[in-house]
């Protein structure tokens, strides 16, 4: 193996760790496991990398993809899910595993990643409450759509139009985002 | 199910918020459907962001040399061994120099450099048949003017080759919705149309058009301007016409 792509690969995790520990956090809600889920999911990226296609989305995409289903399939081998979902069902507002950042918390290392969090935490908090939380749901609860719509007693097709409308509003609040990680 | 009725599914898709059945249902859609892969593929790239709206928090520094020490026992999926995963060393590159952007723009570069050199590559084949078809012995000239004014164009034709270039100059680009046609005329007959062609902005234009192989003989050539697509037959008088003189 070139010594290399070893520190690329620890680049990668300089750069992207964080971003992925912290999803990986809030699924899993626990420490230990959130570090399994990162461990896998670089470990994944590191077998599975020359399969990368750059044509067919970005690097961070990727990773996320990655990070979520991996701590989506812990929570599965844990016998959590269940939970989860019955969590999302109960709870008035939100009803995830963990707290999501609220716009102004407080900083970690990383200017541009602060500034992703800010964008991010900030276009979803303007999202009107309905598709903000069917895309927690689905993306940090790891619901199906159809979990979604029984765990509010909603329409499927409601669902539907809430998760489209809501990525269509952030694909326009998130645009300097997604341009800087796309040409 | 139409193509519009499975655009409902990317949204759900990108969220990873399918059922299994749901999930392998919409990919095998999405494997003949370009419009529904371009909208998930923008659409995960939205969701992919939705992992910053995580609470901060920061792995412990024992991980990073876990993860590096694991990767140093794996070797990469990969067939043949030399093959270096290039988007880790193009990344390590990158994000070496600067953050975020540069990977992008090492991307584009890249992308754009291939543009080039395939645009060089079509742009020189395309000059070798222009030269090829005007260095023919036998070709055919016309001249084609308009009352001695701008604009004007010349055309060649390489009978053997079933050609003819056309290089046209001073005449404005056609305006929105029109084209310009190109005719043989042969005496007495209906003209025949040669294809459709648009000058650039500087009013120029030399191509190449291919002539149906069943025309073996005309005599005058001519332009006219035509809705977009070109007409079977001229839809006014030719505004350039020229007699074709020439071959041996």
């Amino acid at each position: 193996m070139a010594a290399g792509d070893e520190r690329a690969l620890g680049e990668l995790y300089d750069r992207r760790a964080a971003t992925a520990y912290a999803l990986a956090m809030a699924i899993v809600g626990e420490r230990a496991d959130a570090e399994e889920v990162v461990a896998d999911a670089f470990g994944q990226v590191w077998r599975t990398s020359a399969q990368f296609d750059p044509a067919r989305g970005s690097v961070p995409a990727w990773l996320a993809t990655i990070t979520r289903t991996r701590a989506l399939d812990l929570l599965r081998a844990r016998g959590r899910r269940a939970r989860a979902i019955d969590r999302a069902a109960a709870v008035g507002d939100g009803g995830l595993a963990a707290p999501l950042a609220e716009p102004g918390d407080a900083p970690d290392r990383g200017v541009e990643r602060d500034e992703a969090r800010r964008l991010v935490t900030r276009s979803l908090a303007e999202l009107p409450e309905p598709q903000r939380r069917v895309l927690e749901l689905a993306y940090f609860g790891g619901l199906t759509q159809s979990e979604i719509a029984a765990a509010l007693r909603e329409p499927l097709g409601t669902v539907k139009t809430r998760m489209r409308a809501g990525l269509e509003k952030l694909r326009g609040s998130l645009a300097a985002l997604l341009s800087e990680g796309r040409s | 199910m139409t193509d519009h009725a499975w655009l409902d599914a990317a949204a759900p898709y990108a969220l990873g918020a399918l059922s299994a059945e749901e999930r392998a249902a919409f990919e095998a859609h999405l494997a003949d459907c370009a419009i529904c892969r371009a909208e998930v593929q923008a659409l995960r790239e939205v969701s992919g962001l939705l992992a910053h709206a995580a609470a901060a928090a920061t792995p412990a520094q024992a991980l990073r040399d876990r993860i590096l020490r694991e990767a140093r026992q794996v070797r990469p999926l990969t067939a043949r061994r030399r093959s270096l995963r290039p988007w880790i060393a193009a990344a390590a590159v990158v994000l070496a120099i600067a953050a975020g952007v540069a990977y992008v723009k090492e991307r584009g570069n890249r992308r754009a450099l291939e543009q080039a050199v395939a645009a060089a590559r079509d742009s020189l084949a395309a000059q070798q048949q222009l030269v090829a078809t005007l260095l023919a012995p036998d070709v055919n000239t016309a001249v084609l003017a308009s009352k001695g004014r701008p604009p004007s164009a010349r055309v060649f034709w390489n009978p053997s080759r079933h050609r003819v270039v056309i290089a046209v100059f001073d005449l404005p680009p056609a305006p929105a919705g029109r084209t310009y046609q190109l005719w043989a005329i042969q005496t007495g007959k209906a003209p025949v149309s040669l294809g459709i062609f648009n000058t650039a902005p500087d009013g120029r234009l030399t191509t190449a058009l291919d002539v149906p192989p069943a025309l073996v003989a005309f005599d005058v050539t001519a332009v006219t301007e035509e809705p977009v697509g070109g007409s079977p037959q001229p839809t006014q008088q030719p505004f350039l016409v020229g007699k074709l003189s020439g071959g041996e």
